[in-house]
């Protein structure tokens, strides 16, 4: 190809491709643009010093669509242990250190970066830390769950709860805690209740949900969100009479002869044979109203062929 | 209930009423409400499946907050045309303007047994004859009672998962931990039986069989020509009209 014609095809692409690079304005911005600059174009993962394999990609687009868009990157990738950047100047708060110093160096994200969230929402943090999810981090030091970007998904994607794309929104958020809680190793190994999805879809309130009904409670409702408690905790709303409450919120009066109708158990003996009872009658009913209209219609074209005349 | 009173010149007339005004309205309202329950309730048992199918339905119907509020107004009023129903059997008994008399009694009786096998033997070949009904056949007697069967188990299911704080009273404290489950399977199950048993049973006896298709009109008119009540019920007719029934077997 001669060097005009190829010129031809390059100008336009190359015109079109400073269009595509955000423009540059608050500092702030200017220094995700550079961070950008590479990490939005990156293809593929890599594996870290923990042992995590973490995407390479941040998308661009995605991020500024984010309600994190604002941030610079190093307001939460403050410091990094792992990476061939060099760590950006400036002290790391003591919050957001206490904090990292408790989270297990293989846990998936950056212990500062996992802490840094504590820097914009630190009384949300600190229900988190005190909650059942947030002890399993510090405490027990596992990896597995559940931190902000367990429930609320990456940083960098983050879209306010009431928008039906959000891991929370009302949409999502079953199956977000379905991820982990209908997952069977993590229900093995926590010795979590192992039919909570299934009861849920089951139920009146899973039902309904899946149908767009807008007032039918999702898991937090009833069971809390930041300082979710397990069900064994007598601080649980889902714990005994805390349940009058908590299922009062709806079903205003709700007694100690109602609380017992939700839960996650599977069915008991009574509901499990007077269902296969009814099944029984069910079948019975239809295998008789079935032979009888089946055999009746053909008694009737039967007789209409070979009995013309001698009935009326 | 009454016979009508358009003699012809022989003296017999040419139809006689078999449902009075309020019988056919109790009717009307029970069918309506029952397709009512059907559509929205169908919505809410197969919510998950197949996908995608039952979202849209309850879309049709206004979505799950209003389909949940036509569910429960066409429960409610089914449920009071049902003890209307009741209440006004009552008073015709009470007032003697009903009386019980096998031939003309909606009650099941042993010869409603012997019936359904001398069809299923003459279906079968190995009978000539039909069975000869009274003023209900069997599988009216059958559509009749299988509404009371859903009344109770349906309708008292239903109201109680409606209005639960309402029979929290009387729920004794040992069952709390199943009855709730109980009454869920009880509505959905029978609902089910419910809604085939329309479909087959009496849309094929009321609608698709030759004779009546595409309907019975009894339910607008409450009449019934005395041709088809000799033909289909010969022990009403021989009942109401004996003389003619005389006279037409020594022929």
């Amino acid at each position: 190809m001669p060097y005009t014609k190829r010129l031809h095809v390059l100008a336009p692409l190359l015109l079109i491709s400073c269009l595509l690079i955000p423009v540059p304005g608050f500092a702030q911005q200017q220094e995700s643009a550079n961070c950008l600059a590479c990490h939005s174009s990156m293809k593929g993962r890599i594996k870290t010093v923990s042992g995590t394999v973490i995407e390479l990609q941040v998308s661009a687009e995605k991020f500024a669509g984010s309600v994190h868009a604002a941030l610079a990157c190093t307001d939460c990738h403050m410091k990094y242990t792992d990476n061939p950047h060099s760590s950006p100047a400036g002290a790391v708060p003591q919050q957001v250190l206490a904090i990292a110093s408790k989270i297990s160096a293989k846990h998936p994200v950056d212990p500062v970066a996992a802490a840094a969230c504590t820097k914009c929402h630190p009384d949300v943090y600190a229900k988190v830390l005190d909650s059942v999810h947030g002890r399993n981090i510090t405490d027990r030091r596992q990896t597995d769950g559940a931190l902000c970007l367990d429930c609320h998904g990456s940083a960098h994607y983050i879209v306010p709860v009431k928008n039906p794309q959000a891991k929370m929104s009302r949409k999502h958020q079953v199956e977000t805690c379905g991820t982990c809680h209908g997952d069977k190793k993590i229900i093995e190994k926590y010795k979590l209740e192992e039919n909570v999805m299934d009861s849920f879809q089951e139920s009146f309130h899973g039902r309904k949900l899946h149908l767009g009904h807008t007032k039918v409670p999702v898991c937090a409702s009833c069971h809390g969100a930041h300082d979710i408690k397990s069900k064994n905790d007598p601080t649980s709303p889902v714990f005994g009479n805390n349940r009058l409450q908590t299922c009062g919120k709806c079903h205003k009066g709700a007694n100690e002869k109602f609380i017992p109708a939700i839960t996650h158990k599977r069915p008991g003996p009574i509901p499990h044979y007077a269902e296969k009872g009814l099944m029984l009658l069910v079948i019975g009913v239809f295998a008789f109203i079935i032979s009888h209209v089946l055999l009746e219609a053909f008694s009737d074209i039967r007789d209409a062929i070979f009995k013309k005349g001698r009935e009326e | 209930m009454s016979q009508s009173t358009t003699q012809t010149a022989q003296g017999i007339p040419h139809e006689i009423e078999r449902f009075n005004i309020t019988f056919r309205i109790q009717h009307v309202l029970m069918f309506t409400t029952f397709l009512l329950l059907s559509f929205t309730g169908w919505g809410l048992k197969y919510a998950h499946e197949p996908q995608g199918v039952a979202s849209w339905w309850i879309r049709v119907w206004g979505g799950a907050e209003t389909a949940g509020i036509i569910h429960r107004i066409a429960g409610i009023t089914m449920l009071l045309d049902f003890v209307w129903h009741v209440v006004y059997l009552f008073y015709l008994l009470g007032t003697k303007k009903m009386t019980f008399d096998l031939r003309t009694t909606i009650v099941p009786l042993p010869k409603d047994i012997f019936d359904v096998i001398k069809n299923y033997l003459y279906f079968f070949g190995l009978s000539k004859e039909k069975a000869r009904y009274g003023k209900y056949s069997y599988a009216q007697k059958f559509d009749y009672w299988a509404v009371f069967w859903g009344m109770f188990i349906i309708g008292f299911s239903g109201f109680a998962l409606a209005f639960p704080m309402l029979i929290t009273p009387i729920v004794p404290k040992f069952t709390s931990g199943w009855i709730w489950e109980l009454l869920s399977i009880m509505h959905s199950d029978e609902a089910l039986l419910a809604i085939v048993f329309i479909l087959f049973w009496h849309f094929y006896n009321e609608h698709l069989k030759p004779e009546n298709f595409p309907m019975s009109w009894l339910w607008i008119t409450g009449r019934m020509s005395v041709d088809t009540l000799k033909h289909h019920h010969p022990i009403e007719y021989e009942m109401l009209f004996p003389e003619e029934a005389k006279t037409e077997k020594k022929h």
